[in-house]
């Protein structure tokens, strides 16, 4: 009888193994799968993909913890020095306005909005859709306001706008450098508050158009600590001469 | 008893599964082919508890290294560019059919059996009574 006890419990914990096991490559497919794949090479396409960018992520992340120790070594290296804290000081800025570092200061951010008054279903017959949906060119159009009102550090839903950033439509979602986003957009700018502000705001400029014309939802807020995120790309020169 | 055990195993491991976190998508194919195995090991477990020539040791054993060996063959197989683990595959699910097979002749003699010697039985209490 004892023997059973033993056998039983034996199973049982070879059991908890097994459905565990079950339960988290479930869980784990269902995370990752990006849908069902058409055939086998689609499925290895796929797997492929997925595996590029889990290394990807776990090699940016090895990236910035390197570049966090080089900063640390710098300022280490400058402490005792004059000239080499003044250079230290110039690189400091330099990256910062390339874009290479996060950021934090005071700024505004903006969010912007699709109409979400206007379906396939309700639009007029006059009434066109695209003018109630936030394009590329708008964004460009604020880029361009904010940069022009002083803003130091511009940020789209987290990707940073640096002075090599591209802004392109591609179908239903908008395209700035690599990265795909879509609405609500989330731009934050590093710079003079009140000046972005009431730039951005003014009666019959692109956002009052914007709001008045296409319905598009808009918000300004302006904050003492707003976060921009670093670039992620590189940043690669090779006809500079 | 066993049954419950099995069951109860199942319902505290979907349990703990379900509060683990995730793991990386490059391994899920390895725990794929081990999950194959150990499956394979707990249907051998059954059938050789029905035969009664259980052993814990060859039991555990196989377990283990059954899924082991199944995952070094899936890696072996990605540096080769090689599918090997259909092999492997092929082999558990074989095996676990036969075992399957085993438990479900087990069963089947066992109500056959019980039925046969139920009439016996009602023929003899039928021929005393004639007596």
């Amino acid at each position: 009888m004892i023997n059973k006890n033993k056998i039983a419990i034996v199973l049982a914990s070879v059991c908890v193994l097994l459905s565990m096991a079950i339960t988290i490559q479930i869980k784990t497919i269902k995370r990752t799968s990006i849908g069902e794949a058409q055939n086998f090479s689609q499925d290895n396409l796929k797997d492929e993909v997925l595996r590029w960018k889990e290394k990807y992520e776990i090699e940016t992340r090895n990236l910035t913890n390197m570049e966090k120790e080089l900063a640390k070594i710098r300022e280490e290296g400058a402490k005792n020095d004059t000239s080499s804290s003044a250079k230290e000081a110039e690189i400091t800025l330099n990256n910062n306005l390339l874009g290479l570092t996060d950021l934090e200061g005071k700024g505004i951010e903006l969010t912007i909005k699709d109409d979400p008054n206007v379906t396939k279903e309700n639009i007029g017959i006059f009434d066109d859709i695209s003018e109630h949906i936030v394009h590329e060119q708008d964004l460009r159009a604020i880029v361009n306001e904010l940069k022009n009102a002083g803003a130091e550090a511009i940020s789209i839903n987290d990707q940073r706008i640096t002075t090599n950033t591209s802004i392109n439509c591609i179908g239903n979602v908008i395209k700035i450098d690599d990265e795909k986003i879509s609405s609500p957009f989330v731009i934050k700018a590093i710079g003079f508050p009140e000046r972005m502000e009431s730039a951005l705001s003014r009666a019959g400029g692109y956002l009052y158009l914007m709001e008045n014309y296409g319905g598009i939802v808009v918000s300004i807020k302006k904050s003492d600590n707003v976060k921009i995120p670093k670039y992620t790309g590189v940043i690669s020169s090779k006809y500079i001469k | 008893m066993i049954v419950i055990a099995i069951i109860v195993g199942c319902i505290i491991g979907a349990l703990i599964g379900v509060n683990m976190p995730t793991i990386s998508y490059t391994y899920s194919g390895y725990l794929a082919i081990a999950i194959i195995a150990a499956l394979d090991s707990v249907f051998g477990g059954i059938t050789s508890i029905l035969k009664k020539n259980f052993d814990m040791k060859i039991f555990l054993s196989g377990f283990f290294v059954n899924a082991i060996l199944a995952m070094a063959l899936t890696y072996l197989g990605q540096k080769l560019n090689l599918d090997i683990y259909l092999a492997a595959l092929v082999v558990f699910v074989w095996r676990m059919f036969d075992n399957l097979g085993a438990i479900r002749r087990y069963y089947v003699e066992k109500i056959t059996t019980r039925k046969i010697i139920a009439k016996a039985e009602a023929t003899i209490k039928k021929a005393n009574e004639e007596k």
